[in-house]
């Protein structure tokens, strides 16, 4: 490989992305891991596993941004950049026009607006709570005895949704046993879980105007979220080509971004 | 610790603080004990001056919450206080002081080597900050057989009247009469105004230390500005609370002539409104330092800089001010005050703390946020969180909420 590369390094709460590109901004390296314990690790295996498909190595890298819940532990990282700019940037960069950008994520989610220049106008996160996030799914499916898959795959047949109303993921857990109690279909119940988040996303969603896209691992493996948001945001909803890398991808077009003046200058944000 | 904490210059009235605060606190115990003395409690905003004048020694048990929370136990005795029946949602300074006085243990026993809150003869409340109070209070005066009293001034105020002013004079005059009856005592209405005048001194002072933040770099920050107010509250109507400001604002006048800020290299200069998050305050106050930005002004350390006393009737300017306090006012009153400190102190954003527990100090339930937003186009910031609980509380979420409210200032200034 010949020429610099730039990095972007999304170490989330449950999967950990990583994007190499080249100087003309071309996608040519990916790879996505588990977070796991070792959030080092991770990010390690994530890079060199993106360096490999980008016929790369550590040395070609010119400028790393990393970014997720673990960005202080990429240890490559020049820069460490919150999530809510670098999905903001990646969906852009896929959508120009693009003004509300939805991130579920593992452990929480984001509800960004975008000015008509393309700047952070404002966001928002979810509280503290699981209700909304991908970890609410994966445990709600888990109690249910179904991978993540199988329950989108379940809930993409639903016709009448069932009423998940809860704040609480615990509490969420003991309606969906009442749903069943009352013998409503498994799939109608699965896709009233993915309407719950929907509905959690639009408390978030104060301004309606513009195209919205939608990004995140949840996105990436879960077709029914997609639908149901476009359900009850009654909007067209976008999904990339690569929703889980979004934030990584951010990432490392702000590392491309980067000028030498910031290069030289102690970053505000990242401490070596 | 950052790695950036070295370069703080720290303020040195501070080690001044630590004594006055040690001298206060050994003397109350000593006056608890002391047959001939007595001790009230006090509402924070309330009373107080009436009660000095009547030689009372003052005790505010929110300052025992505040420190509950900032030595990060309140966690840890909160569920004594639910295992009585008092809400875990209920105000978390009312909560965890009650939990300490079950457990029987208290940080001012670490801090000073005195047991604890020395026991009160009289516990007097004004509700223009919240109800949990009186019920706070209650607690302790059916623990402690102490009398409580308390005045419920009107709420929620818009234009303050003559006629809300006169109602509350007249609150007070009651209160004055209940005490007199039941202490067997007399106010000196010419103490009084000596008091009121001290009172008024010491928060004119503590309103020009405050002021010192509109400098850039600014001398102080919200985050020393929480330290530094404990002699307005605790000490107004006294002497050391004046002599106090004095030297501080002196030492804050020459950080701005000597260019000294709390934060070297200001970039950005927030607005804090609502409550501390008191167990967090120390890694918030680094990762502001970080980030290079200061918390140049809150309405919470503005709460107890009152307009100046004329030299007319005492209780009269004690009423006024009582509800004139911006958590007592409207929505719209306290939207005008935001408007006005944004533009005093050059403000870039502002951050709205939702206290869990406390729903009277937080402002931003009723779409104040958003206004502010859309109104002043102001960049403003939400956090979830909390006066005292730290289980209301993420580190993580908080952090990056932080951080990526800089990244959106950063793109505005672009």
């Amino acid at each position: 490989m010949s020429g610099a590369l730039y990095v972007g390094v999304d170490l989330g709460s449950s999967a950990t992305k990583c994007v190499v590109l080249d100087e003309t901004t071309t996608l040519v390296g990916y790879h996505v891991v588990k977070s796991g314990f070792d959030y080092v690790e991770a990010g390690q295996v994530a890079l060199h596993h993106a360096l490999a498909k980008a016929e790369g190595e550590p040395a070609d890298v010119a400028y790393c941004v990393s970014t997720g819940y673990g960005r202080e532990r990429v240890a490559l990282a020049n820069r460490r950049v919150t999530e809510i700019t670098c999905h903001a940037r990646g969906a852009r960069e896929w959508y120009p026009a693009v003004r509300n950008i939805i991130d579920v994520g593992g452990q929480d989610t984001k509800v960004i607006r975008l000015s008509e220049g393309g700047r952070m106008a404002d966001y928002r996160m979810n509280a503290k709570c699981a209700a909304g996030t991908g970890t609410f799914l994966e445990s709600t499916a888990h109690k249910l005895d179904l991978s993540l898959q199988q329950l989108d795959e379940l809930a993409m047949t639903s016709t009448e949704p069932a009423v998940v109303n809860s704040y609480c993921t615990v509490f969420a857990g003991t309606e969906v046993i009442e749903r069943i109690k009352e013998g409503q279909p498994a799939r109608d119940i699965a896709m009233g879980l993915f309407r719950s988040i929907a509905t959690r996303v639009s408390e978030m969603l104060a301004v309606r105007d513009g195209a919205v896209a939608v990004t995140g691992g949840v996105a990436a493996h879960c077709r029914a979220l997609v639908r149901a948001l476009e359900e009850v945001l009654e909007t067209e909803v976008l999904l990339p080509p690569m929703p889980q890398y979004a934030g990584a991808f951010g990432a490392a077009l702000l590392a491309t971004e980067t000028n030498d003046a910031e290069r030289s200058s102690t970053s505000h944000v990242a401490h070596r | 610790m950052s790695a950036t904490a070295a370069k703080r210059i720290k303020i040195k009235s501070q080690e001044r603080l630590g004594a006055l605060m040690r001298e206060h606190f050994l003397d109350l115990d000593e006056a608890a004990r002391d047959p001939q003395r007595r001790v009230a409690w006090c509402t924070s905003v309330g009373p107080c001056e009436i009660l000095t004048a009547m030689g009372f020694e003052t005790y505010f048990p929110e300052n025992h919450g505040a420190l509950l929370g900032a030595r990060r136990v309140s966690h840890e005795l909160i569920p004594r206080a639910v295992a009585i029946g008092y809400c875990a949602e209920s105000c978390s300074y009312m909560t965890s002081d009650i939990g300490s006085t079950l457990a029987g243990v208290s940080p001012l026993t670490e801090a000073f080597g005195i047991d604890g809150p020395p026991n009160p003869d009289l516990l007097v409340y004004s509700t223009n900050q919240c109800r949990e109070v009186q019920d706070w209070w209650g607690f302790h005066g059916r623990r402690t057989d102490a009398a409580v009293m308390g005045v419920c001034p009107p709420s929620h105020l818009g234009e303050v009247t003559r006629e809300h002013v006169a109602f509350v004079s007249g609150l007070l005059e009651r209160l004055v009469e209940k005490i007199e009856h039941r202490f067997g005592a007399t106010l000196d209405r010419d103490r009084l105004k000596e008091v009121v005048a001290l009172s008024s001194r010491a928060s004119a002072l503590w309103r020009q230390v405050l002021d010192t933040a509109r400098a850039r770099p600014a001398a102080l920050t919200f985050f020393d500005g929480v330290i530094h107010m404990a002699p307005v509250i605790l000490m107004r109507g006294s002497q050391k609370a004046i002599d106090y400001y004095e030297t501080l604002l002196a030492e804050l006048n020459q950080r701005i002539a000597d260019g000294v800020g709390g934060i070297p290299e200001e970039r950005f200069r927030i607005y804090w409104e609502g409550m501390p998050i008191w167990p967090k305050v120390r890694e918030l106050a680094e990762k502001f330092f970080d980030l290079r930005t200061v918390v140049a002004a809150s309405t919470y350390c503005n709460s107890w800089a009152f307009d100046e006393y004329d030299g007319g009737d005492p209780i009269e300017w004690m009423a006024r001010t009582s509800i004139e306090i911006f958590i007592n006012r409207d929505e719209v009153s306290k939207q005008k005050f935001l408007s006005e400190m944004f533009n005093r102190f050059e403000i870039d954003g502002a951050i709205f703390h939702n206290a869990r527990t406390c729903p009277n100090n937080t402002n931003s339930r009723f779409g104040m946020a958003q206004r502010v937003r859309d109104e002043m186009d102001m960049p403003v910031l939400v956090l979830d969180g909390d006066l005292s609980d730290v289980r209301f509380f993420s580190t993580a979420q908080t952090m990056t909420n932080i951080e990526a409210f800089i990244e959106q200032l950063e793109e505005c200034k672009r």
